[in-house]
This record gives C-alpha cells, structure tokens and sequence, in this order.
C-alpha cells in the first residue's frame, strides 16, 4: 500500500513540475484573454485550497454530500467506495491509489478529475474511479470517510491531513495545468471541468465544504448568474445592465475609477466586451480593453490613466503569487515524496 | 496602424461641443491623417481675440503616440517657434497619453498660450524677452495676434492704410503699429 501510493503520486506531481513552465509559456504566447481566464481561474483555485483547509474539520458535515454520486450513479459508486474503504486504512494518498489503480492510464488521476463528468459513464472501471477522483479533487479528503468509518479512522486521518492537502493542491494544480494544455481555446471556464458533484448543492450544505461545490458543479448545466461560486471571471450578461457595480470598482477610488465603467474602450473606442469589462489592470481604476492594455504593454507600459508603469497589475500579480505558492507547497510535497 | 474609428469619433464630438469650448477640428484631407485644429486665444492673453490654426498629423500609431501639432498661425510666445510654429509641450511628447484626445491636446495648447513657459523655451528669442523685457513680449504678441491671428478683422493692412491716409508716413506708421500691438487708436495717440 505504501508503494502504491509512492508510485501513485508522482504522476500528478510530476505534471506539476511541469506546470510553471506551461504556465510561462502560456503567458507569453496565449492570446491575452485567454491569459486572464487562467490567471482568475488558479487565482480562484488557490482559494479553494485555503477553504478547503477549512474543511478537515467539518468531517461530519461533509460526509452527507462528499462523496459526490450523480443521481444515476449515486449507489453504485458509493457501494465501491466503501467497500475498498473496509479493506484499507483511509487516507488521502491512498484515495488517489485506487484512481490510478484502475485501468484508465494515467495522467489519469489528472484526466479523470477532469473529464470524467463527460466519459466515465462508459466503464466500470470510470465508475469508482471517478467518483473518488471527484470526491479527492473536489477538494475534500477527508470528506470520504463515510459515516461508519468516520469514528475509528478519524485519528489516523487527522495524521495524514498534510499528506491529504498536499496531494489535494497538487491535484488541483495539475487540473488547472491540464485545463490550460487541453483546452487552449476554451473561453468557458466551468465546462472545462464538470464532474458529477452538481445535484448535491444541498441547501444545508455549510460554507466551506459549498464552496468547494463549484469545480464539481456544472456538469450538466452553466453558471447561472446568482450562483454564489461563480467565477468572477465569467462573463456576466446581466452585468452589462446592472452597472455600476460598486464592489468592483471601489479598488482606486480616484476618479477613473468613480466613473460608472465605460461601455467603450476609452482608447480605441471599441465596446468594451464583458471579459474588459472586469479587467482592471491599474490601481488607478483606469479601464480599457485588452488589446490596447498589451498594446501600451508593448510600446509605453504606462497606464494611459495615471501615466505610472503598468508593472502593478492586481489580477495578474495576484495570480501569480498565489501560484507561486501553490508551487512552493507543492514542491516541498514533492520533495517528501522522494524521500520515502 | 491610426485608430480611424477613434479618429472619427474624436471629431464627432469635437464638433458636438465647439460652441462651448471654441475648439474646433477638422479636416484637411479625406484620409483623416492631416487635421487642422482650432483655438481661440485666452482671454486677457495678448492672444485675446485672436483665432490660432494648428496643423495637425496624425502619426501611424495614434493614439499610442502623441499627434504632431504646429501652429499654422503664426504666434509671438516662449513655447512656440516664432519660425516654424513648433509646440514645446510635454504631452505632445514625452508625457502623451492614449487617454488624451485632439480635443484635450488643443486645450492644453490653448492653456499654453495663457501660461508660458521661458524656461524650457521653444523659441529663445522670444524668451529672453519676455523674461527681460515683459512689456516689449506683450506689445509683440499682440501685434502679432492683430497681425496673424485675426482673421475676422481685416489685419494690419488695413490700419496701415488708414493711418497713411490720414498723413503719416508709413514706415512710422508700421512702426508705431507694431510698438502698440496693433491698437489702432494707441497708434494714432503715438503718432499725434
């Protein structure tokens, strides 16, 4: 069991290895846009990873919903789950082992968090891999010991919470990793990764272990405008209408920023289109497209708004810090993993 | 590559609120490229009264770079050449902005005109004078507004030959004209 679950981590540690230079390179050449839905998307990955810290304590609550059964497959995958939870001892590593136990190659504790929303019904093996692999990247280790167990192994859990966090963030960093590299051109976040945790937004869910809702959600349905996990980044149609909106915009509080948000590029006059209009490039709260913003990037670097240096740039250098961090922790998982 | 949509909207509204502001652009040529802008001199500036043409053009990268701007009419000021009509500002230079528009740019020119700038002098001659000699700066550019910028009126011309009409010479006359910036009843006191 140990060595499996030596052997079962480095594959999505490995990814994550790579996944700084992917993400340098995808700075570089991707179109711009594309580069800022990204940037949100780990910004608001990172978070769920502090909330999901949140959640080891919640074990009790969150066991109703973790294991996260779609309607069809509700029995059948939580029978597998449990049964294979009998014979082993519970842990977060071990959670992955069987993922990349099953026959499904693997990437493919990487690929199935993603994808199996959209394939697993095929096979057996999808069945409980899946399902576990959702429940594991959906952010809640612990969140699997179902309820008989949940009193004996409970001790033991709270030893392997790191090792549980750990292997969560890497997780989470290698589906966004993978987000970027197999879906290029995506511009909706929420299809790139649907899995079968959407029926159980339960009223009585708690905060924390709802928050981790969102990246399970979505497999049959989009971002309706009221759901509260919604990614900022996501364009907002009723926003258009519903302008001003105050909690964007009070970042500068100079006047650029008072000033309800243009519907035009105030440089190349062109509408703002909904992803610019979230954009917020300067404290200055001056706003414009993203084809000027890499333009002036390019030639001046200055903010047309307050004439200072572009180099502050919230969403980006938000982004990358968390990032950032995400790797270091990551990396010192790694390195723990060489060691045993 | 020039913004023209922007160039087009630019001119839309200039042309909305000239009445107000008195700025005016239009164009030169068809292809948007060469403007002439507008401006009238600040009041209670030697400039007063006088209407200002600016050659404009606009350079492949506006609005990421500044648009070249030179007074067509010629104008007495530290800041401008008395030459060749060359602004010395800094947003047409170093401190443009693609924020700034024709019509923001013709104001600051305009506010030019009202506070100039002898040190950091486009034209030193005009400069050191008035630096040294504020009350000959001010005569000048009047003169030079009645001579240059007056288009309503009908110039220095004009006064010229009614002040010869009367019996002066006109070489005094010119002079005389010059001295008083254009006045034609100082010139007439001068010369009685």
């Amino acid at each position: 069991m140990v060595s499996d679950s030596i052997s079962a981590v480095p594959i999505p540690s490995a990814a994550n290895t790579k996944n700084p230079g992917k993400k340098k390179r995808t700075n570089r050449s991707a179109k711009l846009k594309q580069y800022k839905i990204d940037a949100r998307r780990e910004q608001w990955l990172s978070q769920g990873v502090v909330k999901s810290k949140g959640c080891k304590d919640g074990v009790d609550d969150d066991v109703v919903h973790a294991p996260p059964p779609s309607v069809n497959h509700g029995k059948h995958s939580l029978e597998p789950l449990n049964t294979r939870r009998e014979g082993e001892e519970d842990d977060g590593l071990i959670h992955h082992d069987s993922d990349s136990e099953s026959p499904t190659n693997c990437p493919a504790g990487v690929l199935c968090g993603n994808d199996s929303g959209t394939n697993f019904t095929g096979s057996s093996s999808g069945g409980s891999s899946s399902s576990s692999s959702s429940s594991s990247s959906g952010g809640c280790c612990s969140g699997n010991i179902t309820e008989e167990e949940g009193e004996e192994e409970e001790e033991e859990g709270e030893d392997d919470d790191d090792g549980c966090l750990d292997d969560w963030e890497a997780m989470a960093d290698a589906l966004a990793a993978d987000d970027k590299h197999e879906n290029p051109c995506s511009d909706s976040p929420p299809v790139v990764l649907p899995r079968e945790g959407s029926n159980l937004e339960s009223p009585n869910s708690k905060p924390e272990s709802s928050r981790l809702v969102p990246w399970g959600s979505g497999s049959s349905r989009a971002w309706r405008a009221d759901d509260a996990f919604r990614p900022q980044s996501l364009p907002n149609l009723s926003k258009q209408h519903s302008m001003p909106n105050p909690d964007r915009r009070c970042v500068g509080g100079v006047p650029w920023a008072r000033v309800s948000t243009p519907s035009s590029c105030p440089i190349c006059c062109e509408d703002l289109d909904l992803t610019d209009t979230s954009f917020l490039p300067c404290f200055c709260g001056f706003r414009l497209c993203l084809f000027c913003h890499k333009r002036i990037l390019e030639e001046d670097g200055r903010c047309p708004g307050c004439r200072k240096p572009y180099e502050c740039e919230p969403v980006e250098t938000e982004a990358s810090v968390h990032g950032g961090s995400l790797t270091l922790r990551l990396a010192r998982s790694c390195s723990m993993i060489e060691r045993s | 590559m020039i913004d023209f949509a922007r160039v087009q909207k630019e001119l839309v509204e200039c042309s909305k609120d000239s009445e107000g502001s008195g700025i005016k652009v239009s164009q030169k040529s068809d292809d948007l490229v060469q403007l002439i802008g507008t401006i009238p001199g600040p009041i209670g500036t030697p400039y007063d009264g006088g209407t200002f043409q600016i050659d404009i053009t606009l350079p492949e990268g506006y609005p990421f770079e500044p648009p070249k701007m030179q007074f067509k009419t010629k104008v007495w000021h530290p800041n401008i050449s008395s030459q060749s009509g060359a602004i010395c500002l800094d947003i047409l230079k170093d401190q443009w902005s693609p924020a700034l528009t024709l019509k923001t740019a013709l104001l600051s020119v305009q506010a030019l005109l009202s506070a100039p700038q002898p040190d950091d002098p486009q034209d030193a001659v005009v400069a050191q004078q008035y630096l040294k000699d504020y009350q000959t700066f001010v005569s000048t550019a009047r003169y030079w507004t009645e001579s240059f910028a007056k288009t309503s009126t009908r110039g220095i011309e004009d006064k010229v030959q009614k002040l010869v009409e009367m019996g002066f010479p006109e070489a005094q006359v010119r002079n005389i004209l010059e001295a008083v910036g254009g006045d034609e009843n100082l010139a007439l006191e001068r010369l009685l």
